[in-house]
């Protein structure tokens, strides 16, 4: 299947995107040692942010590979070869998140980011953190060390889920052997379970810990809705570039992006469902220590409206209503431009989320008058850079597992029924 | 004999029933369809249909049930009964939303329900060609392509040869 010619244009893109991934790591890694020296939080959620973005698209990539295999769904097999080519990007993204591991075990202040992580960090209007009831009542789960276990511990979730469901799928390949697709369906039930653990236990720690004030238990689903959107998206402009490069000529059919682009607008509902029934519960128990989280993200101190309050209705517009009647219409989920411009829409929706998700915090007024300053909204060049860097290292590692694999499961039972696939 | 509601011709099986219908698009009629007791992929596009206007119904349902909703909730809590819950407003887009989008799913699913009786022209409950023995049969397992009278191609003879060439069989005229 893997002729010579995609072959040697596979090894060109991985290795361009490897020299911008290196590129764009380094800028982002100055930024980050500004941070570091500077006691800034801001530079080192360039990082996390460009993080996220890509985990998620990952963490969504092998949630609907384990689902696809789960529901024995015939369809998709071409699709899901492309995502476990991109699969092969977590174990770099760990790599990628030792700098931010790091920071508890090796700066002076461990709370530069996570603030929880110091106890002499001062809280705006009442004391420190270590005086705080609410840290030392959530402390015997936000601590240092079982933290970094955690971590560990949820990258090793994905990294080994991804890679046995790689090595099952890839081993069909030369095989035939129909064993390797039950022993993928059985690690896919027992994964969804694992995987769905340790989403949620990332996003709590890494992106809802940064408020470790607030509660929510809605948090790690709109955290895996935010993966699903992601993932999807990207499949469409993935296969579509494959399909244009040659790739996948003629295998991708109308039918595979209109079905793809059914979930996306399933998903964009989802999503909205989601976050609307976070805020709605948190807006009628009306509860201080939860409304603060909405409240910075709307307002300041003194009750004028934040640079905030503009991301969220762009969140609302943007992100929700927009792709939402968009992709009510047919045409827009068989056309094929109309389909790459709402997926990329999405992406950068997505990114905007991460932000509004991840960037405001309540810091510490100037002479610690009353009351406290809220973190604006901001795009510095440290943000693209690691959106950049960090996304040419995954591409990297999908064109290096592209080169090893078939570019479709050739072998696998249901292989004849995803080629033949309509609507 | 009496007035003619057009001519029924069958079909040995799926592929010939399939292309066959694909010519009739092609010579040009309008008011014909084809009947089998199992549905055949492909057959809307072979038939020349245009996609289903379904979806307009159930965009307008929801929409109107959205505008309801936000309706009933204003009317009720902030005009002629003004009640303070819990100290929020009187009507803001917030609290009311469940009740908003309830009514938008609920109306675009009776939207769609009634669309699709509009767009099928039912309830229908006696067509002409139930005077025909042989379309009995296709709750069985006929395939039949039936051209209607008041197509403005129709001639009887011309359109019973046009059914014969591509390979009907058991043509009959049946009257209305």
């Amino acid at each position: 299947m893997s002729s010579d010619t995609t072959n040697s244009k596979g090894s060109n893109v991985g290795l361009i995107a490897l020299v911008v991934g290196v590129i764009g790591i380094a800028i982002a890694l100055f930024g980050f040692m500004q941070g570091w020296n500077n006691d800034d939080a801001r530079p080192l959620m360039s990082w996390l942010i460009g993080f996220a973005f890509w985990l998620s698209i990952a963490i969504g990539m092998l949630f609907l590979t384990q689902i696809w295999y789960v529901f024995h769904a015939r369809w998709p097999v071409i699709i899901r070869r492309q995502c476990e080519h991109f699969m092969a990007a977590f174990p770099y993204l760990l790599v990628l998140f030792l700098p931010l591991l790091a920071i508890p075990f090796l700066h002076d202040n461990p709370g530069v980011l996570w603030k929880w992580m110091n106890g002499a960090n001062e809280l705006p209007g009442h004391g420190t953190v270590g005086e705080d009831p609410l840290y030392t009542w959530k402390s015997p789960f936000l601590n240092i060390p079982f933290f970094a276990i955690r971590a560990i511990g949820i990258f090793g979730v994905f990294i080994v889920i991804s890679g046995l469901l790689r090595k099952f799928s890839f081993d069909t390949d030369t095989t035939g052997d129909i064993k390797n697709t039950h022993k993928a369906r059985i690690l896919s039930s027992l994964g969804l379970f694992l995987c769905a653990v340790a989403m949620t236990m990332g996003a709590i720690d890494w992106f809802k810990s940064l408020e470790y004030h607030w509660f929510s238990t809605m948090y790690g689903v709109w955290f895996f809705a935010a993966c699903m959107r992601a993932a999807l998206a990207s499949i469409i402009i993935l296969t579509v570039i494959l399909a244009a490069k040659g790739y996948l000529k003629g295998i991708l059919k109308q039918a595979h992006r209109y079905d793809v682009a059914c979930m996306m607008l399933a998903f964009t509902v989802f999503w909205a469902y989601i976050s609307f029934s976070q805020y709605f519960l948190i807006y009628s128990a009306n509860i201080p220590e939860e409304t603060f989280w909405y409240n910075i993200r709307e307002k300041n101190f003194d009750g004028g409206l934040n640079s905030w309050w503009w991301v969220s209705m762009g969140l609302i517009f943007g992100h929700f209503l927009t792709p939402f009647l968009c992709l009510l219409w047919y045409k827009t989920k068989v056309v094929v431009w109309r389909t790459v411009g709402i997926s990329i829409w999405i992406l950068a929706f997505h990114i905007l989320d991460l932000y509004w998700n991840i960037v405001p915090g309540k810091l510490v007024a100037p002479d610690h008058a009353p009351g406290y300053l809220v973190r604006q909204f901001s795009i510095s060049i440290y943000d693209i850079a690691a959106l950049v860097g960090i996304g040419g290292i995954c591409i990297f590692a999908m064109c290096r597992s592209m080169k090893k694999a078939e570019p479709i499961p050739v072998r696998d039972p249901n292989i004849q029924t995803s080629l033949d696939y309509t609507e | 004999m009496s007035e003619s509601y057009g001519i029924i011709a069958s079909f040995p099986d799926t592929p010939s029933f399939f292309h066959a219908a694909e010519k009739v698009r092609d010579a040009g009629y309008k008011k014909w369809d084809t009947y089998s007791s199992f549905p055949v992929h492909g057959m809307p596009a072979a038939q020349g249909q245009p996609r289903s206007k379904v979806p307009v119904f159930t965009f307008c349902g929801g929409l109107f049930g959205f505008t309801l909703g936000t309706f009933i909730v204003w009317y009720m809590n902030a005009f002629d009964y003004p009640l303070i819950i819990r100290g929020q407003p009187f009507f803001s887009p917030v609290f009311p939303f469940p009740i908003m989008y309830e009514l938008t799913i609920l109306l675009s699913a009776f939207g769609t329900l009634g669309g699709m009786f509009i767009m099928n022209l039912l309830p229908q409950h006696y067509n002409s060609l139930f005077n025909s023995e042989k379309f009995l049969e296709v709750s069985g397992d006929r395939l039949v392509i039936a051209i209607e009278a008041r197509d403005a191609k129709y001639d009887p003879e011309a359109t019973r040869r046009f059914l014969e060439e591509i390979g009907g069989t058991d043509i009959e005229e049946v009257s209305a």
